[in-house]
């Protein structure tokens, strides 16, 4: 206390310094505070009060949990969102991983750059662009997937519009858009690798698989855990791909959490309702990194 | 040391077999069949937009439009939407965010780099933990926010929660470290203030920082969607992503429209997304290796 006392009323030239720095991160945390911190405590605190359209306030405890927590639609919502991610984050992971693999392997720097840049694209474009481009490649009439499987005797498929092909579906515009972020990091960390340790592998008569088994895949852990875990939160808040292709359709099948939300909180105005599935969201996010956290870093050394 | 590296190197280039090369070859095969594949979509809208509405429903499907020069849609699209005015306002959204997010950015990761004040650690850690609060998750209260302080449907609205992102203040503050603290005694001794020194050491030193962190944050502010469909309301507030939203609807769509509108709204920054790669793959490094 004393401490802060003497560096908000500076005294000398160091704590004045003290105080420069302090001003300088000030405007970060001022805005951190206002955006993220105060109104992630007004989530929690809404969640515990019905409010009425004009703003007036009832405590009713834990009664909208209840509420939200044994409504079917919401547990649905849920189960479509993990779903949509299982279809998703290992896809996009192994396949990113293998395309990072290979473009280290081409040694003509050029052409893996122009490679590495048309995988890197997509990145670039916006989800709701990403999801229409896709709807019109899915179409069941004229789209251009039902024509390519044609060749090879697949009948039409109605893709978005099917209860069954809809997750799928959607779940191939998240791979699509995440492949080249996910690539670009297993790439920047293969490379840091010295190639010492393949050279010693070589000459231990070390096979190509056995070089990936004990030498890559274990250096590129941190990376593999860092992606996986921004993978599944990017999916696990996924809106603007459902929203701007089946909104939440066939009957419900792609409905999703943050859709659910969306609706709740700005389609009817219940604040409340949508306030506990904010602190879903948050406290599912928290406890799945912690834990991916804790149970997969190990300590790496180059 | 570093010759016996090279050479060794050389000599396991010059001792690839046959079937190493067959390898090589396939690798580079399958890479870029899936470059192939991956860009396809982009090609796929850029042929659709110069379609007209006949020629995309034709069977059997036909790849080349009639005439590659049919700019019909484009017209079309700023004929029936102010897709002027949403390219406008992403533009000014955009650009605030990301001119924003540097200077807070820069000064803060200048604070936390090259300062100790007391709980400076603490803060910091704090900093990066808001990266676990997800942005679905403090919206309604923003929303309440934004409702009492009349931003609804203004820019300032749109642009309020997009003002700085952690990911900027831990970039720049990676960036400053770097720079050696001699130079900074020096201009010290110099008898400059710590602001002067912010501008005249430290700003000139992080250029590279800098503009990866501008266009990254100006890529995501454009790409931007659940935010901006939260606080505007008004047709001539859209931002681009919205804009984009015009053009479908559940039961018809002419996508011969829709992808032209597409093309307009990734032209600008897919341009400075090729152009200027370099920065954000560092980017996206940094955000990688750093996790």
């Amino acid at each position: 206390m004393r401490q802060w006392f003497r560096i908000a009323f500076p005294k000398n030239y160091l704590d004045r310094r003290k105080r420069a720095g302090f001003l300088f991160v000030l405007p970060a945390l001022l805005f951190f505070g206002s955006v993220f911190v105060l109104p992630l405590a007004q989530s929690i605190m809404y969640s515990f009060y019905k409010i009425a359209p004009g703003g007036a306030k009832e405590f009713v405890g834990l009664r909208l949990y209840e509420k939200v927590l044994t409504d079917p639609t919401f547990w649905t919502a849920v189960g479509n969102t993990v779903q949509l991610l299982l279809f998703s984050v290992p896809t996009t992971v192994v396949l990113a991983l293998a395309v990072a693999l290979g473009l280290n392997r081409i040694t003509n720097l050029r052409w893996r750059n122009v490679w590495a840049s048309m995988y890197f694209l997509p990145f670039a474009t916006s989800l709701v662009a990403a999801a229409l481009i896709w709807q019109w490649i899915f179409d069941p009439v004229y789209g251009f997937l039902n024509y390519a499987l044609s060749f090879v005797g697949i009948p039409p498929q109605k893709w978005l519009q099917s209860l069954v092909e809809v997750r799928p579906a959607i779940a191939a515009v998240s791979v699509w858009v995440r492949i080249g972020f996910d690539t670009m990091i297993f790439l920047a960390a293969l490379q840091s690798i010295p190639e010492e340790y393949y050279e010693a592998a070589d000459m231990d008569g070390a096979s190509a698989v056995q070089r990936l088994r004990y030498i890559t895949l274990p250096l590129l852990n941190p990376q593999i855990i860092m992606v996986c875990i921004l993978e599944l939160i990017f999916n696990f808040k996924i809106f603007d791909q459902v929203y701007a292709t089946t909104q939440g359709g066939p009957a419900g099948e792609s409905q999703t959490v943050i859709m659910l939300l969306y609706d709740t909180a700005f389609k009817y105005f219940r604040f409340g309702d949508a306030s506990v599935m904010a602190v879903f969201v948050f406290v599912t996010l928290m406890l799945v990194t912690l834990l991916q956290w804790r149970l997969f870093r190990k300590p790496v050394e180059y | 040391m570093n010759s016996i590296v090279r050479s060794s190197e050389l000599s396991r280039r010059a001792g690839l077999n046959l079937k190493q090369v067959h390898v090589r070859w396939l690798i580079t095969l399958v890479v870029a069949c899936g470059a192939i594949i991956v860009f396809f979509p982009f090609f796929w809208m850029a042929v659709t937009s110069l379609k007209t509405a006949p020629e995309i429903q034709r069977v059997p499907l036909q790849i080349a439009p009639d005439n590659w020069l049919n700019l019909t849609n484009y017209i079309e699209v700023f004929k029936r939407e102010p897709f002027m005015r949403y390219l406008l306002n992403s533009t000014i959204v955009a650009s605030i965010a990301a001119v924003s997010s540097v200077v807070v950015s820069s000064l803060a990761g200048f604070g936390f780099a090259k300062y100790h004040f007391p709980g400076r650690d603490f803060l910091f850690l704090a900093v990066v933990g808001i990266m676990m609060v997800p942005f679905q998750s403090v919206v309604v209260p923003l929303y309440v926010w934004m409702n009492d302080l009349g931003l609804l449907d203004t820019y300032m609205g749109i642009v309020a929660p997009d003002l700085v992102s952690v990911f900027g203040v831990f970039l720049m503050r990676q960036a400053i470290e770097m720079i050696p603290n001699d130079y900074i005694d020096a201009a010290r001794i110099d008898g400059a203030s710590e602001l002067r020194i912010f501008f005249l050491v430290i700003l000139p030193s992080v250029k590279p920082a800098i503009a990866t962190l501008l266009i990254i944050k100006f890529l995501w502010s454009w790409n931007e969607f659940f935010w901006p469909m939260v606080v505007i309301s008004s047709p001539q507030m859209k931002v681009v992503t919205m804009g984009l939203m015009s053009f479908t609807n559940m039961y018809f769509i002419e996508y011969n429209l829709l992808t032209a509108a597409a093309v307009i709204s990734i032209l600008p920054i897919l341009l400075i997304f090729i152009t200027l790669q370099r920065w954000v793959v560092q980017a996206v490094v940094m955000s990688g290796l750093k996790g």
